[in-house]
């Protein structure tokens, strides 16, 4: 934000520093800041304290949802043999796929030049889930197990065939890198419900074997031209989840506590002098800091969760950067009114390891996905948390590799159909949206593009996706660029 | 400037704050091209502006013809009538299928805009272009009235800046305390602090000229080339790996030893110009004058696996022209990438024109550098025969132990003689990748992923520890000759085709997606118009080719010559926003990359303008200018202000105080340093790995790459010299520019991530440490030697009521640290310089935790 406008929003705060220069301690900022309890309380059902403050006249209307978690498959998962379940490739098992389908259509270059291209029927069993029928595949038993919570979109479709500008356009709406991700324009847009913790949060993961390289880069959450302290806040996924959180070896959090009152003070003595807002802001600050400091370890401490929670995560939930910690944490994060958790998980690239390693991928995050779903219901936080699940692009209904060598089947990079599913925050559940065709090769009724997905995120935040702008480069920029339609079938 | 969304609404309020100060009462003349198209660039362009492609009812309103065409008896603007005006009655319109903009449309007029083209007709509607596409002429600086303002005046900056004030009735701050003062210009111009030695010389010399002699101390201090290269590397996206996948490093060192060397000598801005856009092809180029073409190779390079190499070469072309226009032209050019631009004359003709300047390189878009190395060709080889030796050296060894493992895979993988590894039965069954990467591999070839995948196979999952040593063995060799074969010091740089490259316009900018209308180098056709006024010589336009713009196609040094000659109505103006940025926070124009329509009006345009002629007249002459701004009494004023100041200009854009903000981060770390007498000042050479959290370089790479934190006078050199892992930069710079595109200007927020820097960072805890070994050591009494800590920070004393404080806060942490040795003697522990043994760790650790407490006050992380 403007320092114009955070000078206007720390006013109240100015007038009370303005009263007695000394003496502005521990208490007196507790309750500056609009609490008693300075160190890690346990989230409350009370009217929490806003941290960064939002744009004044929004939301645009009435919101669905109050935050966002976004678990993002990096890699891009194999709609057909997940969740697009398409008897033909059966049947065409190891024909070349109809060329009016392929032809003139842009691939990578690993299948790019391949002129055989049989079809590749499913790797596992089909078969449909819960009162709404859905079909999920026999490799996420936990996901059909929740299917009836969960709304699926088949008919996905986007432009980018390579990792990173195909995430970027997700993350970002521009398959260019350096422009604001989403959870940016929401933390611009919506500000924060937490002042014990960042209003955007990302954690990431990969898949045990390493076998795919998939990076993620910090443009992935970047905040783009809107100012910096909107980008995401990475936990890491060692050591300090927080960089720098830890106070250095043998000064305590005492020593801390007395050094930032006398800090308070002096800087509060230069703030009378000189009248600069953005000292009150610093003093602010360093307050959150400290906050921050035991909240975040609190927030990673799962030891009062129960048993039966833990379990259902699976045994990965305590291993600090797994996707099953991370999804856990996710929750922890929602309940402490993180307005948008960004769960990235790499693994599901399999252009030469399809029968070993997607198998793997499914384990690795089927039962934390559902559990997460789950615990989020049993909560109540399910309503208004939006939950999305998806990766970046398709695979290839057709095969990458030779059909005779099976170990080595694959799928490459596919754009032009794919599944995604998102549950809660206003969205219909037990709901599928979207077709493709007899092949899953192109999304053909209902298409939604990444700018719908994205237009209609916002829209269950109770924001407007044209305008909510900001002006940069004399253009005034939105997250869907000029595209976008809210897909309002899928609404409850 | 106005948008719909509150955000731009408060900002517009603060707009006419600024404007209603700047007196622009309803009886002060409309200036067009400040005021009137910037309303209809924002509202009307879009549909009505250059773009052919977007444009209704063939109306456009960016030309005069548009503007007061007449067409079926309506008029769009009728001077002095604004009641038979259509442009004002469609704005003012209450009908739905009237009113202008639509009513669906995302901009919408506010009242005061539309008073304000109401008035601009009514006072006869006076018509003029871009105030920045049109050359600037010197103007004459404003009187100022008599009196105590009148004596103020230091040079020609001040009479813009105070006359301005005088018409909003505001008065210049007095001028800052010595003390705040020097610590301000040597920030400002080495990016350093002051010694506490210097502070006492300046406090002591009671002559007339003593500031000034302090400014040419700094303007020739080496530190000057290396505070002001870092502003350099932002814009030119420097960094020492190459992003994306692998993100492999590369040598561009040399390159940026070449910015600070040019800058410490001064090499006017013009030929700073050309010699880093097409410094290869100037006559008898020296080595020197190519190395400095590596500004446009400094671009990041996707290797991605399966990417295609020509969408990569056609994106790094893309870049090369946005930069070189962001950083000349104060243009963004991006949006012509795909159409005409919707607000600035530029076509996508233009875009290509210039495209075709820069797509005469020989780099194809694949890595070419061979291995991992982030070289790519084409590159300038200034190795060293000890650097070619090493190679050969690691290759032998390579070479030696492959044959070792070849031996040992003979029965590891029995097969039938003469037979590769693959064609073993047991290698076929190995899992993931390895039956291709290893099996499939000889020895010798084998890649670091590859056995990262087979290593640990062997140790744990199918066990034969001697196999998986004789691996381990073989992966430190390879990761040897890896980092000896990318030690060789090649600096990628420019170079141009023997034969020309055919530019067709890109179809919405999509390198497989050519269309059939070719383009040769020319510089955008609206600058190709402009001609030079007579009043703004060049000082050495005599010895400068003519640049005949009508003839294509132009090269990079036609282009370089034409960005810096009295032709280009924007380079002197744009790089003088950019120092003024620098030194006063926000620049004239605030857009410091966007000087087009939409680009907010400068503060002081005279006084842009006044500057960007006196850069030209004095020859380009960096420091000149430097020393012109520093000098003026603007500069000097007190940052102080006052609650109904700090209410009128809340970002200080009419100047009626100094600047007062926090320090960019890397100043910050470079304090420290100082400040502990840590700071190593070697200049130049390879970049330096200082502390860094364990972990950060590996989560980002899955491990690939580990960061191996050096050692000794490394952790203290300059944070320029810092190493810049690009999809990963160094977590101790906050609000920094990300080295990915090109920066004109950075973030400067307020977050309590930075807190946790500057409170818990080994390098700033170790300064903490070292500076308080300093400080004992530096005086006996309590009170002597926080004044000591206290001015190495702050340049000045503590008043009463803090020395009151830090004395009570000594006195707690010494209760505190006596109660709890063990934890004195970590804290006094932390980092790796020396300490001596006979200090107390009781008494060293009181003094780190208040130093640390001094490093952390708002006057230490700001430039006040």
């Amino acid at each position: 934000m403007d320092p114009f406008l955070e000078a206007r929003a720390l006013s109240t705060r100015r007038q009370f520093f303005g009263r007695s220069v000394m003496g502005v301690g521990t208490a007196a900022l507790a309750s500056l800041l609009g609490r008693g309890n300075l160190v890690g309380a346990a989230p409350s059902a009370a009217v929490k304290p806003r941290g960064l403050p939002g744009l004044a006249d929004l939301p645009h209307f009435a919101p669905k949802a109050k935050r966002v978690i976004y678990l993002f498959q990096n890699g891009a998962p194999s709609h057909v043999d997940l969740f697009d379940y398409k008897p033909k490739l059966r049947e065409w098992h190891g024909k070349q796929i109809p060329d009016e389908l392929t032809g003139g259509r842009r691939f990578s270059t690993m299948t790019g030049n391949q002129t055989a291209r049989p079809v590749l029927a499913e790797i596992t069993k089909f078969a449909q889930h819960g009162k709404s029928g859905a079909w999920v595949s026999d490799f996420l038993p936990k996901i059909a197990e929740i299917s009836d919570d969960l709304c699926f979109v088949k008919s996905m479709h986007t432009e980018a065939v390579n990792h990173a500008p195909a995430i970027t356009y997700f993350m970002t709406g521009s398959e260019m890198a350096g422009r604001p991700s989403m959870g940016a324009w929401l933390s611009y847009g919506l500000g924060s419900e937490t002042e014990e913790l960042p209003a955007f949060v990302v954690m990431t993961s990969r898949d045990k074997e390493a076998s795919c390289g998939q990076i993620f880069y910090d443009f992935y959450w970047g905040s783009g031209f809107l100012p910096t302290k909107y980008q995401g806040v990475a936990f890491r996924g060692a050591g300090d989840p927080v960089l720098y959180l830890s106070n250095p070896q043998g000064l305590s959090r005492e020593v801390r506590r007395g050094m930032l009152d006398d800090l308070a003070q002096l800087n509060e003595i230069k703030r009378a002098d000189f009248g600069d807002p953005e000292i009150a802001t610093r003093i602010a600050q360093y307050e959150m800091a400290y906050r921050m400091q035991a909240s975040v370890p609190e927030l990673t401490d799962f030891s009062k969760e129960s048993p039966a929670v833990l379990e259902r995560y699976g045994p990965e939930v305590r291993r600090q950067g797994s996707f099953a910690y991370n999804c856990l944490m996710a929750r922890r994060l929602a309940e402490r009114g993180v307005r948008f958790i960004q769960v990235m998980h790499a693994g599901w690239d399999q252009h030469r390891n399809l029968n070993s390693q997607l198998k793997i991928q499914c384990e690795d995050t089927d039962a934390p996905s559902a559990a997460l779903i789950r615990d989020l219901k049993e909560r109540g936080l399910l309503d208004d948390t939006l939950v999305v699940w998806g990766g970046e692009f398709g695979r290839t209904p057709f095969l990458q590799g030779k059909i005779d060598d099976v170990k080595q089947w694959g799928r490459d990079h596919h754009p032009y159909a794919f599944s995604i599913w998102l549950a809660g925050g206003g969205v219909k559940p037990g709901f599928t949206y979207g077709a493709t065709d007899d092949f899953g090769f192109n999304a053909l009724e209902n298409r939604v593009h990444v700018h719908d997905l994205q237009a209609t995120i916002l829209n269950q935040l109770g924001l407007n996706h044209e305008r909510l702008t900001y002006k940069f480069q004399g253009r005034n920029y939105r997250l869907t660029d000029v595209h976008g339609k809210v897909v309002n079938a899928i609404l409850s | 400037m106005f948008s719909s969304s509150p955000f731009s609404r408060l900002t517009l309020s603060a707009v006419i704050t600024l404007t209603s100060v700047m007196a622009a009462s309803a009886a002060e003349p409309i200036d067009f091209s400040r005021q009137i198209m910037p309303i209809l660039a924002d509202a009307c362009f879009r549909c009505h502006g250059p773009d052919a492609g977007a444009r209704k009812a063939k109306l456009r309103l960016d030309q005069r013809e548009g503007l007061f065409r007449t067409h079926d008896d309506v008029t769009v603007v009728v001077p002095g009538q604004p009641a038979v005006s259509e442009l004002i009655l469609r704005i003012i319109s209450k009908e739905a299928d009237e009113v202008m903009p639509p009513p669906d449309s995302s901009r919408q007029l506010k009242p005061a805009e539309i008073e304000l083209l109401r008035r601009w007709v009514a006072s006869g509607a006076a018509w003029g272009t871009h105030w920045a596409f049109q050359p600037p002429t010197q103007p004459t600086p404003p009187k100022v009235a008599k009196g105590a303002l009148a004596r103020r005046v230091r040079n020609p900056i001040d009479p813009f800046i105070f006359a301005r004030l005088e018409q909003a009735k505001l008065t210049p701050a007095p001028e800052a305390t010595r003390a705040a003062l020097i610590r301000r210009v040597t920030f400002d111009l080495t990016g350093l602090p002051p010694s506490p030695a210097e502070v006492t010389a300046f406090l002591d010399d009671r002559g007339s000229d003593a500031y000034e002699r302090v400014v040419d101390r700094l303007l020739a201090s080496p530190r000057y080339g290396e505070r002001w290269a870092w502003d350099w590397l932002d814009l030119a996206r420097y960094a020492d790996t190459n992003g994306f996948q692998g993100d492999p490093e590369r040598t561009m060192w040399p390159w940026r030893d070449w910015v600070v060397n040019a800058l410490n000598a001064n090499l006017p801005f013009d030929q700073f110009t050309i010699e880093q856009l097409a410094g290869d092809l100037l006559p008898a180029a020296t080595r020197d004058q190519k190395l400095a073409t590596g500004f446009h190779r400094n671009n990041m390079f996707n290797g991605e696996g399966g990417r295609i190499a020509e969408e990569t070469r056609v994106e790094n072309v893309f870049d090369r022209v946005e930069t070189t226009a962001t950083v000349w032209l104060g243009a963004t050019f991006t949006c012509a990438r795909c159409h005409d631009h919707k607000y600035d004359p530029i076509t996508q003709r233009d875009y290509f024109a210039l495209y075709d300047i820069f797509n005469q390189m020989s780099e194809t878009g694949s890595a070419s550098g061979g291995g991992r190395s982030g070289q790519i060709l084409p590159a300038l080889d200034m190795s060293t025969d000890e650097e070619r030796a090493r190679v050969k050296t690691t290759a032998d060894k390579l070479e030696e132990i492959a044959k070792g493992v070849e031996a040992f895979e003979l029965t590891k993988f029995p097969r039938p003689e003469g037979k590769t590894t693959f064609d073993s039965p047991v290698a076929q069954k190995l899992p993931g990748n390895l039956p291709v990467t290893l099996a499939k591999t000889a020895a010798n070839r084998r890649g670091v992923d590859s056995l990262l995948e087979a290593i640990p196979h062997f140790k744990t999952t199918d066990p034969d520890p001697e196999y998986a040593a004789l691996l381990q063995k073989l992966l430190n060799a390879v990761r040897a000759r890896d980092t000896a074969a990318n030690g060789v010091t090649k600096v990628m740089i420019m170079d141009e085709l023997p034969k020309r490259r055919d530019t067709f316009i890109l179809n919405k900018g999509n390198y497989e997606s050519k269309t059939d209308v070719k383009v040769v180098g020319a510089i955008p056709s609206r600058f190709a118009r402009t001609r030079a006024a007579p009043s703004v010589p060049s000082a050495r336009g005599g010895d400068r080719a003519p640049v005949d713009s009508a003839t294509p196609p132009l090269n990079r040094l036609d282009l370089a010559r034409w960005l810096v000659s009295p032709e280009n109505p924007l380079a002197a103006r744009v790089a003088m926003n950019r120092a003024w940025q620098a030194f006063f926070g926000t620049g004239l124009v605030k857009t410091a990359e966007d000087f087009g329509m939409q680009s907010e009006p400068p503060s002081h345009p005279e006084l842009l303008d006044w500057l960007a002629t006196e850069f030209v007249t004095r020859g380009w002459d960096v420091k000149a200018l430097h020393r012109l701004m520093v000098t003026s009494a603007t500069y000097r004023q007190s940052s102080r202000v006052s609650a109904s100041l700090q209410e009128r200009d809340p970002e200080n854009r009419l100047l009626a105080r100094g600047p007062r903000y926090r320090l960019p981060s890397w100043m910050l770390r470079d304090q420290a340093l100082a400040a502990a007498g840590l700071l190593v000042a070697q200049a130049g050479g390879q970049s330096v790995k200082p502390y860094q959290p364990a972990g950060i370089w590996e989560e980002a790479t899955f491990g690939k790459k580990t960061y191996k934190q050096d050692h000794d006078s490394s952790l203290y050199r300059r944070s320029l010299y810092v190493f810049w892992r690009r999809i990963v930069g160094p977590p101790t710079f906050f609000d920094a520019g990300a080295r990915q595109v090109c920066t004109v200007k950075v973030a400067r927020t307020n977050t309590p991530l930075h807190a946790l820097v500057t409170l818990n960072d080994t390098a700033f805890v170790e300064a903490a440490r070292v500076l308080a070994q300093v400080t004992t050591a530096a005086a006996v009494s309590e009170a002597d030697r926080l004044n000591y800590a206290f001015r190495v920070l702050t340049s000045r004393l503590p008043t009463k009521p803090e020395r009151t404080i830090l004395l009570g806060r000594l006195a707690k942490l010494r209760a505190q640290f006596a109660a709890d040795p063990a934890a004195a003697r970590q804290l006094a522990a932390v980092g790796e310089a020396a300490r001596p043994e006979s200090l107390d760790p009781v008494e060293h650790a009181v003094w780190t935790a208040l130093c640390s407490l001094l490093f952390n006050l708002d006057e230490t992380l700001s430039k006040e």
